[in-house]
């Protein structure tokens, strides 16, 4: 056995325990070297194998789509509230998620409305809290920033980007109070908004 | 020493709960959202890992990682025990990434195979005494950049097998190709990682002496 037939040989008996690889290595320092060195990768491979964390943008993803496609449930253990938010929020750390389950609620109630009139005006009528509704924003990403910095970002972008769906919507609802499409993507926007609520206040943070 | 296939169970764990995971499998079953948690913080690392050495890009391993764990809540109902959690969510997790492969049409095992090797692939090149050995222990980081930089095909196999602990029929099978195959491309992937590694050490020594 020459030095490439021995390579080509630890393709397959690669801990060179041949016989015939054997007598080869006993004679050849460079194949010896080699051997020892592949070895060595091999054993440093292993060290590799669950080195990395993921960030936070995944679970908080994950969670979003489970709770879209309706696979969990809230836990129904307890104490499960993110400690700081009640210590701080007291007693009124009941408004945000009471705010977001009103608004779910509205929602609901509108699109089983039968009366496309009607419906329009219960869907106008969940918008004027514009202004208490950034108000409850900003005090949740104030939370959010406190205790979990590296979340922020993720809260802000997903809070700006369902504000203007909200936003967009109703638009579209005011000018065709008729359009049963728009009343759906108002109705879905004000269920993500809750949905991102009850994140927040339930496990999304560390 | 070879991993243990398929553990994936976290080194670490960072849990706010005494949830045991036979009992997180069941209340997840159940639509649990806590159990979820649980069972994605203890194998989060593992999963993730398995995805960023497959694919050497930091987006794409979130993006399949969050696509793994997302097909697991899914199909978690189906998990009856018959093998370990953790075997269960590595296969799947390797189907994923090979998935996404597949559809990147970056080659799961090398092209390089069905053309006998190349110049530089093939084992001709013996590297002599004025070579730089690798002794000693090999650093890690420099070992991560040099699997990172192998190409897909050699890095999957790779992967599979030398960090993630599969044999070579086991990859055969995943991977769609034969058992010699498996075998060559590992000893071609140890090989190019082996000069991978002399260069950036030759590199080095070459900065020291400049310096």
């Amino acid at each position: 056995m020459n030095c490439v037939e021995l390579q080509e040989s630890l393709a397959e008996v690669e801990d060179a325990s041949s016989g015939e690889q054997r007598a080869h290595l006993r004679a050849c320092p460079a194949c010896t070297a080699l051997v020892r060195e592949l070895d060595l990768i091999i054993a440093a491979a292993g060290e590799l194998q669950a080195a990395e964390e993921p960030s936070p943008r995944v679970w908080n993803s994950i969670e979003v789509a489970l709770r879209q496609e309706g696979l969990i449930r809230r836990s129904q253990a307890g104490g499960t509230f993110i400690p700081s938010f009640i210590t701080r929020w007291g007693a009124a750390r009941w408004l945000v998620p009471a705010a977001a389950m009103l608004l779910l609620a509205l929602g609901i109630y509108v699109r089983r409305e039968s009366q496309p009139r009607q419906l329009a005006q219960e869907a106008t009528v969940t918008v004027p809290s514009a202004s208490a509704s950034d108000l409850d924003d900003s005090d949740l990403m104030q939370e959010v920033a406190a205790n979990a910095p590296a979340m922020k970002t993720q809260y802000e972008d997903n809070l700006r980007q369902v504000n203007e769906s909200i936003r967009d919507a109703q638009g579209v609802v005011d000018e065709s109070p008729n359009d049963e499409e728009a009343r759906r993507s108002l109705m879905d926007a004000y269920q993500q908004k809750s949905m991102l609520f009850e994140m927040a206040m339930d496990r999304s943070l560390p | 020493m070879r991993p243990e296939k398929g553990d994936l169970t976290e080194p670490r764990q960072h849990q706010s709960t005494d949830l045991s995971e036979a009992e997180a499998i069941e209340r997840a079953k159940l639509g649990d959202a806590e159990a979820f948690q649980v069972l994605y913080d203890k194998h989060k690392r593992r999963v993730y890992s398995l995805c960023l050495r497959m694919t050497a890009n930091t987006a794409e391993a979130e993006d399949l990682a969050q696509e793994a764990f997302l097909q697991l809540y899914r199909k978690i109902a189906t998990f009856r025990g018959e093998s370990a959690f953790s075997t269960w969510l590595h296969r799947l997790s390797v189907n994923v990434v090979l998935m996404h492969l597949r559809k990147k049409s970056l080659p799961v095992v090398s092209l390089e195979e069905t053309t006998q090797g190349t110049e530089e692939d093939s084992p001709k090149k013996d590297f002599g005494a004025d070579d730089l050995a690798l002794a000693g222990s090999i650093d890690r980081l420099q070992l991560q950049r040099a699997v990172d930089s192998l190409p897909p095909g050699y890095r999957t196999i790779f992967v599979l097998h030398d960090i993630e602990g599969y044999e070579h029929n086991e990859i055969a099978k995943i991977a769609g190709c034969s058992i010699g195959n498996s075998k060559s491309q590992l000893h071609k992937a140890r090989m190019k990682l082996r000069d991978l590694l002399k260069m950036n050490r030759a590199e080095k020594a070459g900065k020291s002496r400049a310096g």
